[in-house]
């Protein structure tokens, strides 16, 4: 009925050990097969994770966007409208959604899934993770592809046409690890899906509210200007919206070495890798601590 | 830590493997303080179906978490298919299989899928998985449900698709931790046919349960821990040789004064084989011996004609309970002494 007992398991007298043979590559594959069939399988989860993108992007173009089209042009020297000039931080806030739903995906492995088994495995964590990542990546470029539909239905315009569209997406994509690793790293930590909501979901909405995602920061007071400056969602802001505007937005590092847009993207995407760098450090480490089979 | 994208590196050849498990003097105390695994050694030969038995808390699990290298021992040497733990902890990773205590699947992929899954993480090559999980899936009965989700299965359903899980790369060393508990009877049955017949296999097969008709009906030879020690060891028979036959309680309205009276009434009155055992406890007494059906009616009459109040008896099979009982003169569950003077008369003669 069977093969299981194949000729190297048929007796006991069995003279060879049989191993299992994995590779890094497999590793990989297996890890980002299962993730990205999770996603396709839990469609409340996009729903859930664009629910609150979508009111924003909804309710803020119709409460705000008259009364603060004058500031804007002020600043932006011509008149944009306020859903255009939204957008992009809406994607970005898609971005970060995701990167949460990240840890929380890890913690509940950890606490009901297959995670344990995977640890007993020979699977590597490096593989395990990056494979998890990837899927992760392509969730973001789905939802962020969908929240751009979105909002040019709604009226919003991007300057540089479907290439823009592919840009907001790379961006967000290059964002969305900082907050991969940052919840992924807590998720390791902690180990525990309350203590990582808890700690994740206070930091959400002060970092998109105190940074350039709503208003221009001229139009804020001085302290938020200084947070912001230090708060990576406004290098993610800034870069999508010069792609949306097809403008140099960027007012926190003023850069004139390049021509355009590429003047906000540019030390946008450095910002944006350094914060990566440090926070996906972290995550290796945390994930390193969480993985080896110390005594608790 | 593991081993990170290093996993070929150490892939000796042939070994030539009498033991499957050779544990030596394991020690786990976490930093709390708490002993877990006190000074535990054990081998467990090839082919062997070994079960480790104890109640709630006595330290199996992180036992079997350290075999598994899911845990580091705080002293002790572990070999495992021949592995040492410490020079190749991923070469015990790769030969062999594990079921935790809690069940674990991705509830959101059919049955299908999470065997596919373990194929690919296991490296089983590409050309085999399809067979390899039609087998898998037909030896634990889930054939006809492969394309099912498996978070719709009933709880015995996805136990069994767990093992199945734990099998993809055939491992010659299986961990089955608790694997029954929590399952009606019909599915423990079931799950207790398709271990035999992994183990018929060839695999030893290395099992905790709380449950000594667990042990009794699938292992070779089992160890009886508690509070992280082995306190016995032996095969399923002598462990139920101990408790001496099958075991009748009753149960006593009255004072203790008035249950001892009771029980050397007993001891007295009534023909016993060799080896039986007589306990009083605070709520009656236990008697535990081969001819007990033959006895049984004697013994109850004899109470009631002495004026004593039975309010229940019952004869079973001896459990875990009856053995620690039998051995320590302590009930498993609690490790509370039975009675103040804990009463461990068996019978003389």
């Amino acid at each position: 009925m069977s093969d299981l007992g194949d000729k190297s398991l048929d007796s006991k007298n069995q003279k060879v050990i049989k191993r299992a043979s994995n590779s890094f590559f497999g590793d990989v594959s297996a890890s980002f097969k299962r993730w990205i069939l999770k996603f396709i399988r839990s469609p409340h989860v996009i729903a859930m994770n664009l629910l609150q993108p979508i009111l924003f992007l909804f309710l803020f173009s119709e409460i705000f966007g008259g009364v603060v089209g004058g500031p804007m042009s002020a600043f932006l020297g011509e008149s944009v409208d306020y859903i255009t000039f939204l957008l992009p931080a809406i994607a970005i806030q898609v971005a970060m959604m995701t990167g949460q739903g990240s840890g929380i995906g890890l913690v509940q492995d950890i606490d009901e899934g297959l995670f344990e088994k995977v640890m007993v495995s020979p699977m590597g964590t490096t593989g395990v993770f990056l494979g998890k990542t990837l899927s992760e990546l392509i969730r973001i470029a789905v939802q962020i592809g969908i929240i751009l539909g979105l909002g040019i239905l709604l009226g919003a315009e991007i300057a540089t046409g479907i290439a823009g569209v592919f840009g907001v997406i790379l961006i967000g994509i290059l964002f969305s690890l900082i907050f991969v690793s940052l919840t992924t790293a807590i998720a390791m930590f902690t180990k525990d899906q309350e203590a990582m909501i808890s700690i994740v979901t206070p930091i959400v909405f002060p970092l998109l509210f105190l940074s350039s995602a709503f208003l221009p920061l001229e139009s804020l007071p001085s302290w938020v200007q200084t947070f912001a400056t230090f708060n990576p969602v406004t290098y993610g802001v800034d870069a999508a919206r010069s792609i949306v505007l097809g403008e140099n937005v960027m007012t926190v590092i003023e850069m004139t070495s390049f021509s355009g847009i590429w003047n906000t993207i540019i030390p946008a995407i450095l910002v944006l890798l350094a914060f990566a760098f440090i926070l996906g450090g972290f995550a290796v480490f945390a994930i390193q601590r969480g993985t080896s089979s110390e005594v608790k | 830590m593991k081993d990170i994208g290093n996993q070929n590196s150490s892939r000796e050849g042939e070994k030539d493997l009498e033991h499957s498990i050779e544990a030596q003097n394991i020690d786990l105390t976490y930093s709390d303080g708490t002993e877990a695994v006190k000074d535990i050694s054990l081998t467990v030969p090839k082919g062997e179906f070994f079960g480790f038995l104890g109640p709630n808390g006595a330290g199996k699990t992180t036992f079997i978490k350290i075999l598994v290298t899911l845990m580091n021992p705080t002293k002790g040497n572990l070999c495992v298919n021949g592995f040492d733990l410490e020079e190749n902890p991923q070469a015990i990773r790769e030969s062999i299989g594990y079921m935790g205590q809690e069940t674990r699947i991705d509830e959101d992929l059919t049955a299908w899928e999470n065997i596919r899954f373990f194929c690919e993480a296991y490296g089983v090559p590409k050309e085999k998985w399809e067979t390899r999980i039609e087998d898998l899936l037909e030896l634990v009965g889930l054939s006809d449900v492969a394309d099912k989700t498996a978070g719709d299965f009933s709880g015995g359903m996805k136990k069994r698709l767990d093992a199945a899980m734990t099998l993809v790369h055939e491992p010659p060393l299986i961990f089955l931790d608790e694997p029954t508990t929590g399952l009606d009877p019909k599915s423990r049955k079931k799950l207790w046919e398709y271990f035999q017949r992994i183990n018929d296999r060839g695999r030893t097969i290395f099992l905790t349960t709380q449950y000594l008709e667990e042990a009794d009906q699938l292992c070779d030879r089992v160890a009886v821990i508690q509070n992280g020690e082995i306190i016995t060891e032996g095969s399923p028979t002598d462990l139920k040789d101990e408790v001496g036959g099958r075991v009748l309680e009753i149960k006593i309205d009255g004072e203790k004064g008035s249950i001892e009276k009771a029980e050397s009434l007993i001891r007295d009155t009534c023909e016993f084989d060799d080896d039986a055992t007589l306990k009083a406890n605070e709520e009656g007494i236990t008697i535990g011996s081969r001819n007990v059906l033959e006895i049984g009616t004697d013994v109850l009459l004899k109470l009631r004609d002495s004026g004593f109040d039975i309010k229940e008896f019952d004869i079973h099979e001896p459990t875990l309970d009856d053995v620690f009982m039998a051995i320590t003169g302590e009930r498993a569950s609690d490790g509370e002494e039975i009675a103040e003077k804990g009463i461990k008369s068996g019978l003389e003669g």
